[in-house]
């Protein structure tokens, strides 16, 4: 078998050209590939982070108070049971960040667009400042009551510059139509279809304007130290409250995928009835769970391509093996009448397109680690419009070392497919047969 | 002279007193006869509201609906004839509970009675039955004029919070119980919209506006007029107010 294996590295190397540009063609393939299954490696990882940069947590606590005539209002109006239950889990809390939300249309001279709005004690969130950043007007003037920051393009939408007065337009928590006005802080930059989440004033207008009262708010967020503590300390947490206070079922995620967790959470609390509060805790995780049907459609695609990519490969090996075994058959002829069995023939062909297939996946997949580890070095910057994807303004890349592994076996045994016939043909010839053959 | 000036003085402002006393007093029955002209309890009533909006810099839209009411069980059927894209929409209540439906997606969703008609200032509830005193107290009252017309404005607050506006004026004519105007104020006390009531209809001895104008006081130019036509107070099948017949007429 070494000897076997020592001619097919041979007859690779007399070829070097040939060898070079099928290699070059597999190493090709796999480096798309890699790239992709990289690229949708972080992309979970990344949004999830982001987003939880956006909301202010990784795992979110709310509470539906049920009043007298059977109406929900979203509000926390005691958190000393939650903030128990959160420091007796043990769970590695950067920061607690208290919140107040409403969906309302912003009026300015005739323009308005409906937008959310986040209320945020901006005394206690002090990374908000350091997260978003200003295109104009500063944080500073954020201590006015009404004052607001939005994004460059809903700024740009309402055409209005820091100092002016726009209008709000909404609801408060029982469904009452309200008016506020704010006045602009600071303009953001964009962040794409994200911007319409980076409206933020203070807690304490926004809960003037829903009609709640001081000191009470409507989401608690927990920053972890790190996304990967968030379902172990969710779970932790959630034990922990089911002692004190009335919870909804954690949401599960629907057989089908039609739902999110978070969608199967707020579809219960329609079908249940309760008295007093009801508190219902959910993961980033949840919220997105879809995000996880990007990643997985990535993936299909990175198999798609890589079936298609060497579909077209795996015919140009074909005829490739076919030529060498045209160009080898006197060779094979000498081989066989010098005793080599037909599987030693076989054998050698095969062992020849193996090495090719491997040498090409292993080129492939280092180009891929080397063009990844470029394109990570490119800083796009926290305001550009895909930053939800990135990484600090980087795009960033995770290869699972198992796909790696999984990716080389494919192209090794479609390779392997490829040279069958050839390699059968070549086997059968007879040495007589072989000899007697011309080029 | 003096003392009979003095005497005078008095007995106007006596007068005055007793006048305002009683118009205080008649405030709850003038409310009182709003609510019972906008009742079809012991009826069924349907009309055709025909609502044309219009907004700064784009062209009038024109929505139609056609209402079905039975204010005895707190029911409506809402069905939208215009405009033509949203044809076969339509709104359902029973109870407290209101639901939209949607013919594209042949499914029904959760609504509110304070969700806004098509793309115009009317809402649903703008169209059933309200019972003020139910649902506001009087703050507030006195005489005034609106244009010619001597009217009474009276000042309400929202007794629950299940009302659209918290504060509400209405302006009625002295002379026969028909509100003229109202004025909606948001909870933060800003004045959100106005609506007139320039024409009204008799029905079955009962004065109905046939023409409603909503003016968007937070919008500069938005505003809406509503027509009523083709009203009728004859028996309904009970099927308009279910889920299938919104259903059926899509078929």
């Amino acid at each position: 078998m070494k000897t076997l294996a020592n001619i097919a590295l041979r007859n690779l190397s007399r070829q070097k050209r040939r060898s070079i540009l099928l290699g070059s063609a597999i190493a090709f393939g796999v480096m798309i590939v890699t790239l992709i299954n990289g690229f949708a490696g972080a992309f979970s990882e990344n949004v999830s982070e982001n987003f939880s940069n956006l909301m202010a947590g990784h795992i979110f606590l709310s509470g539906s108070e049920k009043e007298a005539g059977g109406k929900e209002l979203s509000v926390i109006r005691d958190d000393s049971a939650l903030t128990a239950a959160v420091k007796a889990s043990g769970a590695p809390v950067k920061y607690i960040t208290r919140r107040s939300a409403f969906t309302g249309t912003l009026i300015f001279e005739g323009k308005k667009i409906r937008t959310n709005v986040d209320g945020a004690d901006l005394e206690q969130e002090t990374f908000l400042r350091e997260r978003l950043l200003l295109k104009k007007g500063s944080w500073d003037a954020m201590t006015e009551a009404g004052a607001l920051i939005l994004s460059e393009k809903i700024a740009a939408k309402l055409n209005v510059e820091v100092g002016d007065r726009i209008l709000v337009q909404m609801q408060t928590v029982t469904g009452q139509n309200n008016v506020g006005e704010f006045t602009l802080a600071g303009i953001s930059y964009d962040a794409g279809i994200f911007g319409q989440m980076m409206s933020y004033a203070n807690l304490a207008y926004v809960n003037e304007l829903l009609g709640l009262k001081p000191g009470e708010y409507q989401t608690m967020g927990l920053m972890l130290d790190g996304l990967k503590h968030t379902e172990k300390s969710a779970s932790d947490i959630y034990a922990g409250l089911s002692e004190s206070v009335q919870l909804f079922t954690r949401g599960e995620k629907d057989e089908n995928g039609a739902q999110t967790p978070f969608q199967a959470l707020l579809k219960q609390q329609k079908k249940e009835s309760w008295e007093g509060v009801r508190y219902r805790l959910f993961t980033i995780n949840e919220v997105l769970s879809q995000v996880q049907q990007i990643v997985a459609a990535l993936d299909t695609t990175a198999a798609v391509i890589l079936v298609v990519l060497f579909v077209i490969i795996m015919v140009g090996i074909t005829n490739t093996f076919r030529m060498v075994m045209f160009e080898r058959i006197g060779e094979i002829g000498t081989m066989r009448a010098l005793g080599v069995q037909r599987g030693g023939v076989r054998s050698m062909f095969l062992l020849e397109a193996v090495f090719l297939a491997l040498g090409g996946a292993v080129v492939g997949i280092l180009l891929a680690l080397v063009a990844m580890s470029i394109i990570s070095l490119i800083n796009f910057g926290m305001n550009s419009p895909a930053f939800i994807l990135m990484k600090n303004g980087h795009l960033s890349f995770y290869l699972p070392p198992l796909k790696a592994i999984g990716n080389i076996l494919v192209i090794a045994a479609l390779t392997l497919v490829a040279v069958a016939s050839p390699a059968g043909k070549a086997a059968k010839l007879t040495p007589a047969e072989a000899l007697r053959t011309s080029k | 002279m003096k003392h009979i000036l003095r005497v005078a003085v008095l007995g106007i402002a006596l007068a005055s007193i007793a006048a305002t006393g009683a118009f205080a007093q008649d405030v709850p029955r003038i409310i009182a006869e709003l609510d019972r002209l906008g009742d079809f309890s012991g009826s069924d009533f349907a009309a055709i509201y025909t609502i044309v909006s219009q907004k700064p810099g784009e062209k009038d839209s024109v929505s139609q609906v056609r209402m079905f009411r039975r204010d005895d069980k707190k029911q409506f059927t809402l069905l939208v004839i215009l405009p033509e894209v949203n044809k076969g929409q339509g709104y359902l209540r029973e109870d407290d509970n209101v639901w939209f439906y949607d013919p594209t997606s042949r499914k029904f969703s959760f609504s509110s009675i304070k969700e806004n008609i098509q793309n115009s200032e009317a809402k649903n509830s703008d169209l059933v039955r309200k019972s003020i005193l139910e649902d506001y107290q009087v703050v507030g009252s006195k005489e005034g004029m609106l244009g010619k017309i001597a009217v009474w404005i009276i000042d309400l607050k929202a007794r629950t919070n299940d009302v659209s506006y918290e504060r509400v004026v209405m302006h009625v004519r002295k002379d026969k119980t028909m509100l003229l105007k109202e004025e909606d104020f948001s909870v933060s006390g800003r004045l959100m919209r106005t609506t007139l009531f320039p024409k009204y209809v008799e029905i079955s001895g009962r004065l109905m506006p046939s023409q409603i104008l909503i003016i968007d006081e937070l919008n500069p130019g938005e505003r809406s007029q509503m027509t009523m036509t083709e009203q009728s107070l004859a028996g309904l099948p009970d099927k308009v107010f279910t889920k299938a017949f919104l259903e059926q007429v899509n078929k």
